[in-house]
């Protein structure tokens, strides 16, 4: 047991160490000379490295878009614009994908997606406007500290499977959103309701803008919202995150896409090497230690977020 | 045990229907676009190693020293280059949402739900302003 936490925490940790060295002489898009590599190497490198993260992100059950800015803007030589564009269109593809079998399923909610996403969609659309005008050190600045912000919220949140709503509120109900469905564990049907609808409006404004900002997918933060503040059971809220993240990604794409900020070159082998990835990720979920990959991820994510820090601050 | 029942409506699977279609299509013109694009299989309006060269400049510097044919609309009057194409099946996925949105509209209304009707073709109308790049300034 003892060596089995030792072990848990050397892994990240000598993880950590090296990823936060590494860049310093290995890739390192500012400091490094003049890039003598062929482009290929780096679209092949993108590839398996976003091949990999698709692996990593399914199995500690985050998006794959919030693991790749922060970390492709911080070991690949690509400016950030480019690496938000894309970042968006690896969110984007990786839920259009998901999305079909959880509507068909019931398990998604086209109305509680389409209540909270028609606000959050704009505020995404402001974000991107916002992201690509601010320069890049301040937007490296607030990467690293949204970043860290999402480990910690990563690292202290505990989700509730199925939250009791005896009230469901005013606006709730005029909107319809409430459901039903059946739950593979418990075997039988799930009826669900949510509450306190104006404060989760509130809420993915604030989520789509940063969405938007940073191209991050914003799973991270759609899921807890729905589940712990909407009340919403954690099975709904996690497919009903995928369309709201479609929704919203959408909408701030296009601000990237006609700013001129995805470049096909680098999208088109992320977009691939993520939904490469998650497919075979999905198929290891039962077999490896999610809790181990999760503490990996988290420290990923820490390291991250420290270089858009140290960066931002221009060290 | 209770069997396993789907609870989806109608407009969900409608939604999920189209959705599922508009995105297999996406993929295969996505990799076929890219495929064609790093081959060469079209003349392209950069070569790939100037865009290599480039891509640590900000997406407004870049494009004001090289006139790579992506970005937004303009790229369509160079579809006959491989790297507009390419960018174009990347285009094509940001209109999958939008094409879904238009059929749970319609299937909303039919429905005499006129709550969602007006949240899809609200959604619908914010997206098509992102697209037409008004809002962004696009080309």
């Amino acid at each position: 047991m003892g060596l089995k936490n030792i072990r848990a925490g050397i892994v990240p940790g000598v993880l950590a160490t090296l990823l936060f060295l590494m860049p310093r002489f290995a890739f390192a898009a500012g400091a490094a000379p003049a890039d003598t590599t062929a482009w290929w190497m780096w679209v092949l490198g993108l590839f398996v490295f976003t091949f990999l993260l698709g692996i990593v992100a399914v199995i500690a059950g985050v998006g794959g878009g919030v693991l790749y800015v922060p970390i492709v803007s911080s070991f690949f030589p690509f400016h950030i614009d480019f690496v938000r564009g894309t970042g968006l269109l690896v969110a984007l593809a990786g839920a259009l994908s998901a999305g079909a079998p959880l509507l068909r399923k019931g398990l998604a909610n086209l109305k509680l997606a389409m209540s909270m996403s028609l606000i959050g969609s704009m505020s995404s659309i402001a974000g991107a406007l916002v992201g690509l005008a601010l320069p890049e050190k301040t937007i490296q600045l607030a990467l690293g500290g949204t970043i860290l912000g999402i480990t910690v919220i990563m690292f202290l949140s505990k989700n509730s499977a199925y939250p009791e709503i005896t009230k469901p509120d005013t606006l709730s109900k005029v909107l319809q959103i409430y459901g039903i469905y059946y739950d593979e564990n418990l075997k039988k049907d799930i009826d669900w309701q949510v509450h306190r609808t104006p404060v989760g409006l509130i809420l993915f404004t604030i989520i789509g803008f940063m969405a938007g900002m940073f191209g991050l997918g914003a799973g991270w933060a759609n899921v807890p919202v729905f589940n712990l503040v909407l009340g919403a059971p954690l099975r709904v809220s996690v497919a009903t995150s995928v369309f709201v993240l479609s929704i919203n990604d959408t909408a701030a794409a296009w601000v990237y896409l006609h700013k001129g900020a995805v470049l096909p070159l680098i999208a088109v082998p992320s977009v691939a090497g993520m939904m490469l990835g998650t497919k075979i990720g999905a198929k290891l979920l039962t077999k490896v230690h999610t809790s181990v990959v999760r503490r990996v991820v988290i420290v990923l994510l820490a390291v991250a977020g420290l270089r858009a820090l140290l960066k931002g601050f221009g060290i | 045990m209770k069997q396993e029942t789907v609870h989806a409506d109608k407009v969900q699977l409608a939604y999920a229907g189209i959705l599922s279609k508009a995105t297999t299509l996406g993929i295969i013109l996505v990799i076929i676009g890219y495929v064609i694009y790093v081959f060469q299989l079209l003349p392209l309006s950069v070569p790939i190693d100037q865009v290599a060269g480039n891509w640590g400049l900000r997406a407004s510097e870049f494009h004001h020293k090289i006139p790579l044919a992506t970005s937004g609309w303009s790229s369509f009057s160079q579809a006959e280059k491989g790297d507009a194409f390419s960018y174009i099946t990347l285009i094509y996925l940001g209109t999958v949402t939008m094409l879904c949105l238009a059929v749970s509209g319609i299937a909303f209304l039919r429905e005499k739900n006129m709550v969602y009707t007006f949240f899809s073709f609200a959604q619908l109308a914010v997206l098509i302003m992102a697209a037409s790049g008004l809002i962004s300034g696009g080309h």
